[in-house]
């Protein structure tokens, strides 16, 4: 890829960005899926949690913080590309010269980044009304961390949005898949808590190293060797999330357009 | 070299019926069509709903795989090359889809610039220019969901003529719009004519395609019945005139009876509320009349009229009096 392609193509998911960051704002559905719904979560665990420690607050903080982000990412970024389809759009979007890839990358970015709201706001109800003294660890590796799950997550939405819009029947457990991966990846409750059957799935989801990295930097007596291992295994899903998604975007398209259902009809 | 070269293009829809035996139906959408653009022509492709007109244009404007046949667009295959097309050709589809409701429409032109490259500093002029070409400069600001039809219509193009495309592929522009908002846009197609783009433009307005089309391709079920200039293409039926008759509730027995007089080439039927408007094409003219008149005597007729045949008639002889 030559500069200038880059240049245009990061251009293109900044645009993105902005114009989906505009259009949520105003969006009932999308507002409470990433604010409201984990910030509920959030009450609920901090209310059970009163009579202990700052530390398990922080743990519910990121955990539900990281709820949103894989709601967000289901439900938003996942019908990201449907959305533009019965939005009439997805048409004008393909016939243009921009890979529809870096444009839903631009959207995903959005959804997962807006998502992060919900921990701040969490954040703040905790210490301000519930009064508890919260200290995030180790901060450089807690922001290098926020980044590689964004990224993990976005690049993760990648591949959902594609199988969504080819097998819409997949789309129809979108419901069913928001709570296991909550529990299978750690974000309220360690997995150890699980039956031992369950930690290869675990191992199996970008969320769960993700929800490990968060945790690992925010609480005490973490070795960096582990959180370290978690941001390398968040980096190798990222890779693979991508090569997967050129290859199921390569044939959403090709399927979209041989079976004419890139518009509404 | 033509900017188009459409070559035995076909394209077949597949679509299943029943529910639990369920059977695939084919549909043929476009049938071995055959047709080229000069550079910097415009060209109309005229035909009825469901001729396969859009089919046609998606193939061009790949978004659609064809079946069969092969299509290039400013010498790329639209199936192997899609992306060297891409961004040398803007399109529109009739309609009030394909843009962002809840952005304004300078907003919505400032995105499409991004995914077309547009470099910023070239935007940021183009996008007032584009406003104004289409008369929207006042309401740049507004969100498009306030927008009317032909606003929204009218904001299309605009966004196709962001990164000043070589081909334009306009599907219908003025479906739904009013008379004025039909003839702004209208003026803005003669602009860019001006401009020797090329274009495609399909519709089935007549008198669009009459005022607007250097050369007309007229299909019907996916195939070009006719392809030439419209002053050709009138002239298929210079030897015959035109009797509209008012009616009010006319039998298909009737209409029958009409096409079987002698010298009558085609009956359509124009439906007008409670009454109909009969388009009798006859080689006999006013000659004709009493014979009419004598077939139409059970029903109630309203005004006589006898014109000289337009595009429009040419146009019912090409895909049948039956619409």
């Amino acid at each position: 890829m030559t500069v200038r392609k880059f240049r245009s193509y990061l251009r293109v998911i900044l645009s993105t960005f902005e114009m989906t960051l505009r259009q949520n704002v105003l969006d009932g559905f999308i507002v409470f899926t990433v604010l409201i719904q984990p910030l509920l979560i959030a009450l609920l665990a901090l209310w059970m949690l009163q009579a202990k420690s700052g530390e398990q607050a922080i743990y519910v903080i990121v955990g539900s913080g990281m709820t949103g982000l894989w709601s967000s990412l289901l439900f938003i970024s996942g019908n990201s590309i449907t959305a533009e389809r019965w939005s009439g759009t997805l048409e004008v979007l393909v016939g243009q010269p921009t890979p529809i890839q870096v444009i839903i990358f631009g959207k995903n970015l959005a959804h997962v980044s807006q998502s992060l709201g919900s921990m701040i706001v969490a954040y703040l109800v905790s210490s301000i009304l519930f009064g508890f003294h919260l200290n995030v660890q180790q901060p450089i590796l807690f922001i290098l961390s926020i980044f590689l799950t964004v990224i993990a997550f976005v690049t993760f939405g990648l591949i959902i949005a594609p199988i969504f819009i080819m097998n819409p029947g997949v789309q129809g457990w979108q419901n069913a898949m928001e709570f296991p991966v909550y529990i299978l990846s750690g974000f309220l409750f360690p997995i150890a808590l699980l039956p031992d059957w369950t930690t290869p799935f675990s191992y199996l989801l970008a969320p769960y190293w993700a929800a490990r990295a968060l945790h690992g930097t925010t609480s005490m007596g973490t070795p960096l060797a582990e959180i370290g291992f978690s941001l390398l295994m968040l980096i190798i899903f990222s890779s693979i999330y991508i090569i997967i998604s050129n290859f199921l975007f390569r044939k959403m398209l090709y399927k979209t357009r041989e079976d004419a259902t890139l518009g509404f009809q | 070299m033509n900017a188009i070269e459409v070559q035995d293009l076909r394209r077949v829809y597949k679509t299943t019926i029943g529910v639990i035996r369920r059977k695939i139906k084919e549909v043929v959408a476009v049938d071995g069509i055959s047709f080229s653009v000069r550079r910097g022509e415009l060209f109309g492709v005229l035909g009825p709903n469901g001729a396969g007109k859009t089919t046609t244009v998606k193939m061009l404007t790949t978004l659609l795989i064809p079946t069969s046949g092969s299509a290039h667009v400013l010498g790329a295959d639209v199936v192997s090359e899609a992306d060297l097309i891409r961004a040398r050709i803007g399109f529109i589809f009739g309609g009030e889809r394909g843009l962002y409701w809840r952005l304004s429409g300078q907003d919505n032109l400032r995105y499409f610039a991004s995914l077309y490259h547009v470099n910023p500093d070239d935007s940021r002029k183009r996008i007032p220019y584009l406003l104004d070409l289409v008369g929207l400069t006042d309401r740049g600001q507004e969100k498009v969901e306030g927008y009317s039809r032909g606003m929204k219509q009218r904001l299309h193009i605009a966004r196709t003529l962001l990164h000043n495309p070589e081909v334009l592929f306009l599907d219908e522009p003025t479906m739904g719009l009013d008379p004025v908002g039909a003839r702004e846009l209208r003026e803005v197609i003669r602009n860019l004519q001006a401009e020797e783009k090329t274009i495609l433009l399909t519709t089935h307005y007549m008198f669009e395609a009459d005022a607007l089309c250097e050369r007309i391709a007229v299909i019907n079920h996916g195939k070009v019945v006719a392809l030439d200039t419209p002053k050709a293409l009138k002239n298929l039926v210079s030897d015959l005139s035109v009797v509209e008759v008012e009616v009010f509730g006319v039998s298909e027995e009737i209409l029958d009876q009409l096409r079987q007089l002698p010298g009558v080439d085609t009956v359509s039927v124009e439906d007008q509320g409670q009454k109909q408007s009969l388009h009798i094409h006859t080689a006999h003219g006013s000659e004709a009349v009493p014979t009419l008149m004598n077939t139409l005597q059970a029903v109630r007729v309203g005004g006589v009229s006898i014109r000289e045949p337009t595009l429009e008639d040419a146009y019912v002889r090409l895909v049948g009096g039956s619409s």
